[in-house]
């Protein structure tokens, strides 16, 4: 962590275990003014590191879920030509219909670029729209501006966003993309780590349970050719149900079977497997 | 500051813009860095854009700040066809001691280095390639340790397989630059190509489209009338795939070479890999098959809307196929057999075909070409098989 600790530094947050390799990561990104590019597996954080630095610095955070058909103007700017159509026809609207900017939308970037503060910009999962979003992307990075074709007038930011982008740790970027980032991978949390974790989200847990859980989990991990191993949100889902029922107090019993093994496997086929390869190692 | 620190990086093969040295040099005058932690983790999130250079990086870092040795990449490959070596002494030390041309228990009192060192020598002893004579490594020769020798189990050292399973390759380079702008012999095969870039419009009908619409409303007497194209997506990816290992595929070289000719032209992203035989671990860029190496498992980078087109002979001994290790490569025993890598290609991406030189009436004559068919649609490498293909390739 940096020594010169000004009030806009990152800390963490409430529920979020920050370590200190990617704190200064993110406040270099801020100081920098340079998006963050944040890859890993599904469940280590990513997201919720965007909530985590809203919360601490008390920004808005806006979040931008990316879908695969997705194109970079509909993030920015949307042009409702139905509705003025459909005005222009009844009329009957307190619009004006020939007021284009009535029917202009700001998109989620949009918003983040016109907003009255600064805010934290979550553009979430960006692989998983075509590259082309990507390269349009790469001029709105760069000029921190863009145009409304419609009207002619180009919108820039009144407050640079803090820009944190997700990327799932199988999809490649393209590289000039990647050169306007920030890159940190988030490695999947360590036993010492999710204990960690783990106690931030349940304070006073039985620290048997919590131990057993933890340890049961990493060995289900582990099993081979699983499809989607579960992630620290579906460890905490179990433990939770773990802690409510009576059965499981002290958790020793979790060793020998793994109870709830749904909220831990949600494919059908990584259930199967895991259930068969439980039965086979209590067999013997 | 650090400029060998950048350029080091550089010479190991991590990709980087000299525009992110110069935000790591904002970084550092901005008094962000204060300590070397901070410098590792910011140089690293500023430089460094792949998780898959992480441990590169690394090493270059203790290099550069404490003074650790970088491997020499250069010895690598030797050192592979060494590890081979004593895997192989370790199985079959008779084998070996032929195959090096010493006896069986004058290797005996060699110790595992001394041996490979033997190897290792012979192999740069010998600056050209090397046919006949008695000593040094080549083909042709009595010299025990080559190809197509006289001796039988000699470790293949390259060259043109007698048989059609070769039992064991090393150091096999031979195979020349296909790209480029060889003659178009065969102008069908574009033309056949080509349809797979005269894509359909495949989108839902989701796009208004305005004009028409403010057309056929006034046509309407203002009556609102909106008309909808079909988004377009025309934007095939293509991974092409050549078996260009072994002489079974030497003489649908040509064909293959028209067909890759045509296709570099028409996708707006075509990568192509080249493999001998069947799939093991890796695949690889040039078509030596030697430094650009790609690992299959890491296709699933990819998106999965890519189409695979394989274009080999499927032809091959059972066991390359359907056995651990089976890989005629000493050094490719990556532990699982290649019918699974194939399966796994054809899983995770379900537009993918095989296109076979050998003519479909022969298909059933060899039983890899069965099994591979039965993995992946086979079409014949003809104009025929090629329109089937692309049939296949656009359905949805």
């Amino acid at each position: 962590m940096s020594t010169n600790q000004s009030n806009e530094d990152f800390v963490g947050a409430n529920k979020y275990i920050l370590d200190s390799e990617l704190a200064q990561i993110v406040n270099v990104s801020m100081k920098l003014e340079m998006p963050l590019l944040l890859k890993g597996e599904p469940g280590t954080g990513k997201t919720m590191l965007a909530h985590a630095i809203a919360e601490n610095l008390k920004m808005p955070l806006i979040v931008l879920n990316v879908k695969s058909s997705m194109k970079l103007i509909e993030t920015l700017y949307q042009y409702d030509t139905l509705t003025r159509l459909n005005d222009s026809r009844f009329g009957d609207s307190t619009r004006n219909v020939s007021d284009i900017n009535d029917y202009l939308k700001m998109g989620k970037i949009g918003q983040a670029f016109t907003a009255d503060q600064k805010v934290v910009l979550l553009i979430d999962e960006i692989d998983k729209a075509d590259t082309d979003f990507q390269d349009d992307m790469l001029d709105v990075l760069d000029q921190m501006q863009f145009d409304i074709i419609e009207v002619d007038r180009t919108v820039t930011t009144k407050h640079r966003p803090i820009f944190i982008i997700t990327s799932n740790a199988k999809k490649d970027l393209s590289d000039p993309f990647l050169g306007r980032c920030n890159f940190h991978h988030i490695a999947f949390p360590d036993p010492k780590m999710m204990r960690k974790i783990i106690d931030v989200h349940f304070p006073d847990i039985d620290t048997k349970l919590a131990e057993n859980a933890i340890e049961q989990f990493y060995k289900l991990r582990e099993i081979e050719s699983i499809e989607k191993r579960p992630a620290t949100r579906e460890l905490i889902n179990w433990i939770r149900a773990l802690n409510s029922d009576p059965d499981f107090q002290g958790g020793d019993i979790i060793k020998k079977e793994v109870p709830f093994l749904g909220v831990l496997f949600k494919k059908s086929h990584d259930f199967a497997r895991v259930s068969n390869s439980a039965k086979r190692t209590r067999s013997y | 500051m650090f400029i060998n620190f950048f350029y080091t990086l550089k010479e190991v093969g991590i990709s980087i813009s000299p525009t992110s040295f110069l935000t790591l040099q904002k970084a550092l005058s901005n008094g962000l860095i204060s300590t070397l932690d901070d410098f590792y983790t910011t140089a690293r999130a500023i430089l460094v854009k792949s998780e898959r250079y992480f441990d590169l990086y690394d090493q270059v870092f203790a290099h550069h700040f404490k003074g650790v040795e970088l491997p020499d990449y250069e010895s690598m490959e030797l050192d592979e066809i060494a590890k081979a070596m004593l895997d192989q002494w370790l199985k079959d030390p008779k084998e070996l001691a032929d195959a090096l041309g010493i006896d069986e228990s004058q290797m005996k009192n060699l110790t595992p280095d001394e041996l490979v060192e033997y190897f290792k020598e012979r192999l740069k002893d010998q600056k050209e390639r090397h046919e006949g004579g008695n000593k040094w490594i080549g083909t042709g020769g009595t010299s025990p340790v080559g190809n197509s020798g006289h001796h039988p189990g000699g470790m293949r050292i390259g060259g043109v397989s007698r048989n059609k399973s070769a039992v064991k390759v090393a150091g096999e380079r031979r195979y020349k630059d296909y790209s480029g702008d060889a003659p178009l012999t065969n102008a069908s095969i574009g033309e056949a190509l080509k349809r797979l870039r005269n894509l359909v419009p495949s989108g839902p009908k989701d796009n208004i489209n305005i004009d028409k619409s403010i057309y056929q409303t006034v046509k309407n007497g203002g009556e609102i009338e909106i008309e909808f194209d079909r988004s377009l997506k025309d934007r095939l990816k293509v991974h092409l795939m050549i078996d260009n290992g072994g002489w079974s595929m030497d003489p649908f070289i040509p064909v293959v070479q028209t067909l890759f000719d045509y296709s570099r032209a028409q996708f707006k992203d075509l990568r192509t890999y080249f493999f001998h035989n069947t799939l093991y671990e890796k695949v690889w860029q040039d078509p030596r098959r030697y430094n650009k190496e790609q690992l299959v498992d890491e296709f699933i980078r990819f998106d999965s809307e890519t189409r695979f087109i394989f274009v080999g002979d499927a032809s091959m001994a059972p066991h390359e196929l359907m056995t651990m290790n089976g890989s005629i490569y000493a050094f490719e025993t990556s532990g699982k057999p290649s019918f699974e890598r194939l399966m796994y290609i054809a899983d995770n991406f379900p537009h993918s075909v095989w296109l076979n030189p050998v003519p479909k009436h022969l298909w059933n004559y060899t039983q890899t070409i069965s099994t591979i068919s039965s993995i992946f649609e086979m079409f014949p490498l003809s104009l025929d098989g090629l329109e089937a293909a692309v049939a296949h390739l656009i359905k949805k």
